[in-house]
């Protein structure tokens, strides 16, 4: 059963705009810290790009030879998430594949790279590869295993909601942050539009604007200034588990070069532009009939596998449309931003990063806030399994999560 | 282009977007591209040919709806579209123009038109679910019995292929499947996505934990040899496998192909096979 202690409980009440994972993590961390949370989701908690992306638990080795620290922290989140979120990963390691000559020689660089972030990366002989995954491309000329897995985007993220709400955090979907109020320089409330429409006014000491590729616009809503690019990028999925570890290009970086299974699906993406919003973004066709092609470079026969559907989600790009900012490897990293020096302080903003770091983006936003409030706490969100994604229709209806249904029984042995 | 009427139930009537949508695009790509032009901040972006309320006054809000990963994986936009429980992310508009049941268990009929011709699709929130607000429901009830010791993992049909690579990170992260499944192989999600479509569609009117809550409870019994006595105790009372009147209209409408009706079918079996 879920129920970590909470040790010391504080007045401050914290407003957390944004239901994606990053919200949802940092929700939970700041309600086990035994402050007051109210969180706000504009739409359903994860219709932003939390639950549309590529699903991929990341190691790190993809980011290893661009960013060490990066990489490790991935190697840890994996290992902290295997633990507490156990339900909501297929967790079953990953190849990376070279296929052409020069991605051969790229092996070296891309092993050492990984070990001196942590992460137990090695090369297995091509044909121990096929054995175990033999959709893998048969010219494959080289293997590398690394600890990669797939992420139900979803089911993670509302495994956080399920335990912020267990702590008693208030979870509102369908409520948007439609106005900020300052006063004397520091945040005093703001101004939420619930399902029905209606306006209302709320107080609150601090503001975690935890809105990805919406950032700049509810930042606007305190007339800061926060240059954010929506970045969107495209998956496309085949029916059919063409593979259980997750397969990748041994290669820097792009477009196309990762193949995630996940339930009776095979997902090959993404790819990168730029958009004016982060609203109703749509895979083009062109992007559809790049990955299929790159899908077929990987798994050989991939794109005649039956066609299942195709998206894309919007990454959240530092600097403007118009700006020659090179946006992969910028998206990649997260950023705590303090508004205290622009006449809002208690306003911070969690941006960037990974789902699969949801956890230490929390963590870090969370010490900014405690930091500011001038109470410390540590973080404890590594400690304890999450109660299951399920437990969370009960709270927002009010009705707790559990003894609902005939059929609920408390775990036995526990599955989770 | 499909010239299309899309008409969402909000409360106690409808609104009604006039829209030309691809013939690839989905319910939800449909509905998405609808808010944006509704919420950009663009002037006179609005959507085109101002959806209208009921009493013809204009709006440009388009009702709430759920969505989160548009590749029927998280189960959370499930609607009654055309009459028929669907997930808006891997309908098509095209699937709409094709002749299809407008009830579940119904005979196939032709598409809905407009006065001129344009494709009609009614949107309407999944029966039994929790309405939130517009078409946005949760469909708390039909997955409130759902055992807690249900794992969500299974093992992955390893079809004939080698173990995975060893894995020295096991020791740090035990994870994968769960204490009285199968070896710690392959593993992989379980099929049924949690959307209720089987529940929306279910005729029976008497107490009921409905199909998506018994094929847990059957997936569970089949792999957790420690969990069978007692799935099949939740499986025997009034309101499990018992209620069911075996209208098989959750296997027809299950974007899974999880057949509930067959797990229901199975828990029978070892019901009567216990009694004996
Ligand atoms: C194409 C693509 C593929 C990716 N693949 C992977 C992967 O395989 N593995 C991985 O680990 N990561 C991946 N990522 C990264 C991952 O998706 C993101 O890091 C993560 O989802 C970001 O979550 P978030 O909560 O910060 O943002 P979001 O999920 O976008 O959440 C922000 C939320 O704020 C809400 N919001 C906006 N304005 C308001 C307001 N005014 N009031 C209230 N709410 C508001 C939005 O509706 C939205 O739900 C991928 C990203 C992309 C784009
Ligand atoms: S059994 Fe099928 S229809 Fe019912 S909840 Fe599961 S996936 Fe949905
Ligand atoms: S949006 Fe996830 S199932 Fe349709």
């Amino acid at each position: 059963m879920f129920d970590p202690p909470i040790l010391s409980r504080h007045d401050a009440r914290i407003c957390v705009a944004g239901g994606g994972g990053s919200g949802a993590a940092l929700a939970y961390d700041l309600a086990l810290r035994g402050f007051s949370v109210l969180l706000v989701e504009k739409g359903e908690f994860t219709s932003g790009t939390t639950g549309r992306h590529h699903g991929q638990l990341h190691s790190g080795a993809r980011y290893a030879v661009g960013d060490r620290a990066i990489a490790r922290e991935c190697m840890e989140e994996t290992l902290v998430l295997r633990r507490i979120a156990p339900q909501a990963l297929e967790y079953n390691g990953g190849i990376f594949a070279a296929i052409r000559d020069d991605e051969a020689d790229y092996a070296p660089a891309f092993i050492s790279a990984c070990l001196e972030a942590g992460i137990p990366a090695r090369e297995i002989p091509v044909s121990e590869a096929r054995v175990s995954e033999p959709a893998l491309n048969p010219r494959t000329k080289r293997t590398v295993w690394v600890p990669d897995g797939t992420i139900d985007a979803f089911r993670l993220a509302a495994s956080f909601l399920a335990a912020a709400a267990a702590l008693g955090a208030e979870l509102r979907a369908f409520t948007e942050l439609v106005g900020i109020e300052t006063g004397g320089g520091r945040i005093r409330g703001g101004t939420l539009r619930g399902p029905d429409g209606r306006e209302e006014r709320v107080s609150f000491d601090g503001l975690v604007s935890a809105t990805g590729a919406w950032a700049g616009r509810v930042g606007s809503l305190a007339g800061l200034d926060i240059p954010v690019t929506p970045a969107p990028g495209t998956m496309v999925a085949v029916r059919g588990r063409l593979s259980d570890l997750v397969l990748s290009r041994l290669a820097p970086p792009g477009d196309g070069d990762i193949l995630v299974p996940q339930r009776g699906l095979s997902v090959i993406g993404s790819t990168q532009r730029r958009a004016d919003s982060p609203e109703g973004i749509l895979p083009t066709k062109e992007e559809i009939e790049f990955l299929l092609s790159r899908g077929d470079e990987l798994v050989p026969g991939f794109s005649s596998a039956p066609f299942h559907a195709a998206w894309a989600a919007a990454r959240p790009l530092a600097g403007r449309a118009d700006s020659d900012a090179e946006g992969r490897a910028i998206s990649r990293d997260f950023a705590v931003l303090d508004h205290g020096d622009e006449g809002a302080a208690g306003m911070f903003t969690l941006i960037g990063g990974k789902a699969t770091v949801l956890r230490a983006m929390a963590r870090k936003a969370a010490d900014e806030v405690c930091a500011f409030l001038g109470d410390p706490e540590p973080c404890r969100t590594a400690e304890y399994p999450l109660p299951s994604w399920r437990s969370l229709d009960g709270y927002l209806e009010g009705s707790g999560a559990t003894g609902r249904g005939a059929g609920s029984r408390r775990p036995e042995g526990g599955a989770a | 282009m499909i010239d299309t009427i899309i008409r969402i139930r909000d409360g106690g009537g409808f609104v009604e977007f006039p829209g030309s949508f691809p013939e690839d695009a989905t319910v939800l790509d449909a509905l998405e591209t609808l808010r944006a032009r509704a919420e950009a901040d663009v002037p006179g972006a609005g959507v085109e040919g101002p959806g209208t309320g009921r009493g013809g006054a204009p709006t440009v809000r388009v009702p709430h709806y759920r969505h989160s990963c548009h590749h029927g994986s998280c189960g959370t936009c499930g609607a009654v579209v055309n009459g028929l429980p669907a997930l808006m992310c891997l309908t098509r508009l095209a699937d709409l123009a094709a002749p299809r049941p407008r009830e579940p268990g119904g005979p196939p009929a032709g598409p809905v038109r407009g006065t001129s011709g344009e494709l009609v699709v009614v949107l309407e929130p999944l029966r039994r679910g929790t309405v939130i607000s517009g078409i946005a429901a949760r469909p708390t009830a039909a997955l409130a019995g759902i055992p807690e010791e249900y794992s969500y993992l299974r093992s992955s049909e390893d079809a004939g292929r080698a173990p995975p690579p060893a894995d020295p990170t096991r020791a740090a992260a035990p994870g994968g499947l769960s204490a009285g499944s199968a070896g710690p192989g392959r593993v992989r999600f379980e099929a049924c996505i949690e959307c209720g479509l089987c529940s929306s569609a279910c005729p029976v009117t008497t107490p009921f934990i409905g199909p998506a809550a018994l094929a847990a409870v059957n997936r569970q019994r089949e792999k957790s040899p420690d969990s069978a006595e007692r799935m099949l105790e939740v499986a025997g009372k009034p309101d499990g496998a018992p209620a069911c009147e075996r209208h098989l209209h959750c296997s027809r409408v299950c974007p899974q192909a999880v057949y509930p009706g067959k797990h229901i079918q199975l828990l029978r079996n070892a019901l009567a096979g216990r009694a004996q």
